[in-house]
């Protein structure tokens, strides 16, 4: 099973509200990353029944706008921070199966996005007590 | 008698087999007929120790394994990676029921011990006590049965606690904290050589410390003239004239060449299956199996995450895996406390928020501690072929289950608060995100019992094919033989009666080595006779 392009569009509009990475934070923004070339490759290793369930969730977050904003536009049309704050309020949703399913992408753009090089080493920059410390890391003993 | 293994070598345990001894199923150029002994359906826990434990009795033994063998040097630490290769449907099974949780098995040369943490816990006793008083089982299984093979296990397999230079914060903090609070905690004892904690248990370990199967008893087996076909998935037991005569597994993998071929093994004294609590049900049910306890009373352990950011680093990426724990509560309470180091993929999931706020909160990461309550959870379900021939898997927890959930996740987020965490993370859909100060703690605890709210997990299975004196309500008699046919045994964790309120890998693999010594005599005998 693949995404239509339409569909990875509107795939891409949402994990980009997801991690949309931050400058002050010194994290990459996911759109920077093959989303489309992960998304097929997610899509192709799953069974069929995770594959649409992560179909559904794109098709919910796409149309989210119409029935919670009520604007006849889909989350390619919103700006940056409407995407982020539509996204936000399908998580929050009090219905369990379309939180769930969202949390769906949340969990896949995971994947990608914190199985980056530099978004990795970014995670294991340690704050520490108010300053960024970078670890050290393989600090165990030797074999 | 004793048996040695050679711990000097440099090449890993998975690398130099002997020749011949692996069957690459994803390979294959022609079908495959023979004959052995035995045939053990899965190499995991279960499978591995019963295909070691018939080998070294003398006698001629098949491991078959659905998965492939992804060697130590192949190891990643990219968590996709590590799904898409070695994990069953790419880690998204589900347990069904009033929430979905997901459920996480191996499928690969070594079962689910590639990725496990490698926590040893002997069967607690009271439960041992449990399974005689109302399952008649004592006679057959007991602490006294199965304690020759814990030592034997214990010493093959290195169990020890954590080292301190290899505990890392995570479960420093843990146990620090339990002591003040004077809860009764203790280092993980684990099956590890020279772990180094580098924290990749759930990508496999890529020091070949972990003693995972793939590392230790398949090889082990292999050396002692065990064959191995990976790659092979077994569709069904044959079954003639009431007695298992052999498996009928087909060759897996994406290769052109071995697509449609099959796989028939012939079984001179018997078919072991230990293809984990999800699949074994499932195999038995292609095999004809029809008794009415087949694939009830499935239970599991749900688990349950706690983040906490503390000022200074926590380093997760730092430490063994799973280094601390308490199973102080386990009896009154039902749930073991213990921690849990996360790969940033996973973390990023349960890092609280969206967008911007989450940005946020990733660049703590370093700063963050989880961990985790694991309930013994009353709540008992099914296993079923749904369609397409796939695993279908329901349970739904109780509401007790649930209360002891959120018990277990206030202790968690209090002990952070004591231990210095400026946040807490408890995750419960409804609560605030992110607790400030320990008096929010009443918040988790005032958390309405409804498993929607939490976001669980599972890893560890039982039932399913339970374990007990009469065909009514058992699938195997205490001799771990189907009720149904002579010949077929079921060595994991399906047998079961319950689950257990520990980690359950070191009961598998003791009641596994019990059943094989027990099968291995009794063949004996017969070819004596
Ligand atoms: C992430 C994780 C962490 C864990 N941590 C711990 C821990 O620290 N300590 C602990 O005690 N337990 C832990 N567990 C649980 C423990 O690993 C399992 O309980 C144990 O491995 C189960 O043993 P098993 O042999 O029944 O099944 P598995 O180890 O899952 O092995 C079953 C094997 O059978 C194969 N198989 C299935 N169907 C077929 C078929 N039809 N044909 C051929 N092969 C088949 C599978 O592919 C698999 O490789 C953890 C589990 C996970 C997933
Ligand atoms: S924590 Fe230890 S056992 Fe786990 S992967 Fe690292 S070295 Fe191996």
């Amino acid at each position: 099973m693949k995404l239509t392009s339409l569909e990875t569009r509107w795939a891409e509009a949402a994990l980009g509200a997801i991690f949309p990475g931050s400058s002050d934070v010194g994290l990459t923004d996911i759109r920077a990353m093959d989303m489309r070339g992960f998304l097929d490759q997610v899509l192709h290793a799953v069974p069929t029944q995770a594959a649409i369930g992560l179909r559904v969730a794109v098709w919910i977050v796409a149309l989210a706008p119409i029935f919670l904003l009520g604007r006849f536009a889909t989350i390619v049309g919103l700006t940056q921070p409407d995407r982020e704050r539509l996204v936000a309020t399908l998580v929050a949703s009090r219905s369990y199966a379309v939180r769930s399913l969202v949390l769906i992408l949340k969990t896949i753009g995971a994947l990608l996005y914190a199985g980056d090089d530099a978004v990795r080493a970014r995670m294991l920059v340690a704050s520490h007590a108010g300053t960024m410390v970078p670890l050290r890391l393989g600090r165990g003993r030797a074999a | 008698m004793s048996f040695e293994h050679d711990h000097s070598h440099d090449a890993f345990p998975d690398e130099a087999l002997p020749e011949g001894s692996v069957v690459d199923g994803a390979e294959l150029a022609r079908d495959i007929d023979e004959a052995f002994d035995f045939v053990v359906v899965g190499t995991g826990a279960a499978g591995a120790v019963a295909a070691h434990t018939l080998a070294r009795a003398g006698f001629s033994v098949a491991m078959l394994e659905e998965g492939p063998w992804v060697k130590t040097r192949e190891f990643g630490d990219r968590v996709y990676e590590a799904f898409r290769r070695m994990y069953r449907d790419v880690g998204t099974q589900v347990l069904e029921g009033h929430s979905y949780i997901p459920l996480i098995q191996g499928r690969c040369v070594g079962g689910s011990t590639v990725m496990n943490s490698a926590i040893a816990h002997r069967t607690p006793e009271d439960v041992l006590g449990q399974w005689d008083a109302d399952f008649g089982l004592g006679a057959h299984v007991s602490a006294s049965t199965l304690e020759p093979h814990f030592d034997a296990l214990e010493r093959e397999l290195n169990a020890h606690a954590v080292a301190d230079d290899v505990l890392g914060e995570n479960n420093r903090i843990f146990l620090d904290e339990a002591a003040k609070d004077g809860l009764p905690a203790r280092k993980m004892h684990r099956y590890e050589r020279n772990c180094r904690g580098s924290g990749r248990c759930v990508t496999g370990c890529p020091n070949g410390a972990k003693q995972g199967m793939n590392v230790s008893y398949v090889p082990w087996a292999l050396s002692l003239g065990a064959r191995l076909f990976a790659s092979c998935r077994v569709e069904r037991v044959t079954i003639e004239h009431g007695k298992a005569t052999g498996v009928l597994a087909h060759a897996t993998g994406d290769g052109a060449r071995s697509k449609g071929r099959t796989v028939r093994l012939r079984a001179r004294r018997g078919v072991l299956v230990a293809a984990s609590t999800i699949q074994t049900p499932n195999v038995l049910r292609r095999s004809g199996l029809r008794s009415r306890a087949l694939g009830e009373h499935f239970s599991c352990h749900p688990g349950y995450g706690v983040g906490g950011v503390f000022d200074n680093p926590v380093t997760m990426s730092f430490g063994a895996t799973q280094g601390a724990e308490s199973t102080h509560l386990r009896k009154s309470d039902r749930i073991k406390l213990e921690t849990i180091g996360m790969p940033p993929e996973l973390a990023a999931v349960r890092i609280p928020g969206i967008g911007g706020e989450l940005m946020r909160r990733m660049g703590t990461f370093a700063n963050v501690a989880v961990w985790a309550v694991v309930v013994r959870s009353e709540a008992e379900g099914t296993v079923r072929q749904g369609w397409g021939g796939r695993d279908r898997v329901k349970l739904s927890l109780t509401t007790r289950d649930v209360e002891r959930t959120r018990n277990g996740t206030a202790i968690l987020a209090r002990m952070m608060f004591e231990a210095g965490a400026r946040e807490v993370w408890p995750g419960i859909f409804g609560l605030p995100a992110v607790l400030t100060s320990i008096d929010q703690v009443r918040l988790i605890e005032e958390a309405p019992a409804d498993s929607r709210l939490f976001s669980f997990i599972t890893t560890h299975l039982f039932g399913a094919a339970r374990m007990g004196p009469t065909p009514e309500g058992s699938v195997v008699g205490p001799d771990f033989q189907a009720h149904e046919a002579r010949g077929l045994y079921v060595v994991d964790s399906s047998v079961f009666p319950t689950n257990l309120g520990v980690n359950p890998q070191h009961s598998i693999m003791g009641m596994s080595r019990l059943a094989a010594t027990r099968i291995a005599e009794a063949a004996r005998r017969t070819a004596a006779a």
